[in-house]
C-alpha cells in the first residue's frame, strides 16, 4: 500500500487533520519521523492524476494544516511507500527542520502584475526611430544585411530599455513591502504582459500591515494591473521533497 | 531573484481557511496565466507522438539562443567599428538569412517565437 504525501511540519497534531479527507475522500493520519511528523493518506494506485478533485483534495489537507501551522507542503503527487518517506525525511532532517524554521509564523503571499507591454515598446520604439533612421539613412544604401543590423540594433536597444523598466517595477514593489515581509521571490519578464510574479514570506501578525502597505502601493500605480492572493502555503520558499 | 529580511520568528496565529484573491482584472490574468502555463511545459513529453517536437522545440531554442548571441556580437563589432562597410553588410546578411531558416523552421514543427524558451528556474529563462 502506498500513501499519499501532504506536508510536513513540527506542530501538527491529529486534532488539526481529523475532519478533512484527502484525495479520492481517504482518511488522513500523522505518520512520525523523528522529531517531524508527516500527513498522509492512503492511496492505492502508483501515481496521483491531476484532476480539479485530487488537486483540491490535496490543497485542502495543506490549508487545513496551515490555518493553524506552518508546514513545509509536498508538490502535487507525492505518492511514496512508508520506507521511502520514512528515509527521506530522516536523512534530510536537519534541512527540513531548519526550513520549518524558516517559514515558522509565516504564510506565502502573492503579487502578479501585468503592464501595458505594446505601450511601452511603442513608448520605446518611437525613442529609437530618430536615432534608427538617422544611421540606416547611410546604411540601407550598402544593402539589406547592414539595413537588418541597423534594425536588430534598435530592437536589442528597445529590449534593454523594456527590461530595464521591468526590474524598475520589481524594486519599487520590493521597496514598497519590504518593512512587512520576511523573505520575497520575484520573477520579471520583460517580455510578457504579465511583468512581475511576487512571492512574500509574511509574518501571520504583519499580514494587516502587509496587506495595507500593498494597497496602498497599488493605488499609487493606476498604469499597472493587480492580482494579489493568499495566504498560500509556502510553495515558493520551500517545497518538501524538491 | 531572492531578496531576504530575516527577522525573529513570531508565534502562529490562525487564519480563515479560504485565500482571499484580490484583483479588478480577473479574465486579463487568467488569460495571461494560462497563457505563461501553456507556453513552458517542465519536460518534454517523451511519447511516440511528440517526442519529435519535443526534441525540435529544445534543440531549436538552443540555436535561437546562440543566433541572438551572434547577432549582439555582430551589433556590438559593427558599434566599436571594427568592421568594414563590406565586412558589415556581408555579417548582415549571413543573419539575415539565418533568421529565415529559423523562420522555415519553426513553420516546419509548428512552433511560435514564445515557444522557444526554456525554464531555468531561479535563474529565469534562457531568452
Amino acid at each position: 500500500m502506498n500513501l499519499y504525501a501532504y506536508c510536513l511540519s513540527d506542530e501538527v497534531t491529529d486534532s488539526m487533520i481529523e475532519s478533512v479527507a484527502g484525495l479520492s475522500g481517504a482518511k488522513t493520519r500523522l505518520m512520525q519521523c523523528g522529531e517531524i511528523m508527516a500527513v498522509v493518506s492512503e492511496f492505492d494506485d502508483e501515481r496521483a492524476t491531476v484532476t480539479r478533485e485530487n488537486v483540491l483534495a490535496h490543497e485542502r489537507v495543506v490549508r487545513r494544516v496551515l490555518s493553524e501551522t506552518t508546514p513545509l507542503p509536498f508538490r502535487f503527487g507525492a505518492v511514496v511507500t512508508e520506507s521511502q518517506l520514512q528515509s527521506y525525511v530522516d536523512s534530510q532532517q536537519d534541512h527540513l527542520k531548519a526550513q520549518l524554521e524558516r517559514v515558522r509564523g509565516c504564510v506565502e503571499m502573492s503579487v502578479k502584475v501585468i503592464w501595458n507591454l505594446e505601450a511601452v515598446r511603442q513608448e520605446i520604439a518611437e525613442h529609437y526611430e530618430q536615432e534608427s533612421k538617422a544611421i540606416g539613412a547611410g546604411e540601407t544604401r550598402r544593402g539589406s544585411g547592414t539595413a537588418f543590423l541597423v534594425m536588430k540594433r534598435s530592437e536589442i536597444l528597445g529590449e534593454n530599455v523594456t527590461r530595464t523598466r521591468a526590474e524598475e517595477i520589481a524594486d519599487w514593489l520590493a521597496e514598497a513591502l519590504e518593512e512587512t515581509v520576511r523573505e520575497t521571490r520575484v520573477t520579471v519578464e520583460p517580455s510578457a504582459p504579465l511583468v512581475i510574479s511576487a512571492a512574500h514570506l509574511v509574518e501571520r501578525r504583519r499580514l494587516k500591515d502587509y496587506r495595507s502597505a500593498l494597497r496602498c502601493a497599488r493605488s499609487s500605480r493606476r498604469d499597472l494591473h493587480f492580482l494579489t492572493s493568499g495566504a498560500w502555503p509556502p510553495y515558493s520558499f520551500t517545497i518538501a521533497g524538491s | 531573484m531572492v531578496r531576504s529580511n530575516l527577522v525573529k520568528p513570531s508565534p502562529e496565529v490562525p487564519l480563515p481557511v479560504e485565500p482571499e484573491i484580490d484583483t479588478l482584472h480577473a479574465e486579463e490574468f487568467a488569460r495571461e496565466l494560462r497563457r505563461a502555463s501553456d507556453t513552458l511545459p517542465p519536460r518534454i513529453n517523451i511519447d511516440a507522438e511528440s517526442v519529435e517536437q519535443g526534441l525540435a522545440k529544445l534543440v531549436l531554442t538552443l540555436i535561437e539562443f546562440i543566433r541572438r548571441l551572434l547577432e549582439k556580437q555582430a551589433i556590438r563589432r559593427m558599434e566599436g567599428g571594427d568592421l568594414s562597410p563590406e565586412q558589415i553588410e556581408e555579417l548582415g546578411l549571413a543573419l539575415m538569412k539565418l533568421e529565415e531558416k529559423m523562420q522555415e523552421l519553426k513553420a516546419q514543427f509548428g512552433l511560435a517565437k514564445e515557444d522557444l524558451n526554456l525554464d531555468l528556474g531561479p535563474v529565469g529563462r534562457l531568452i
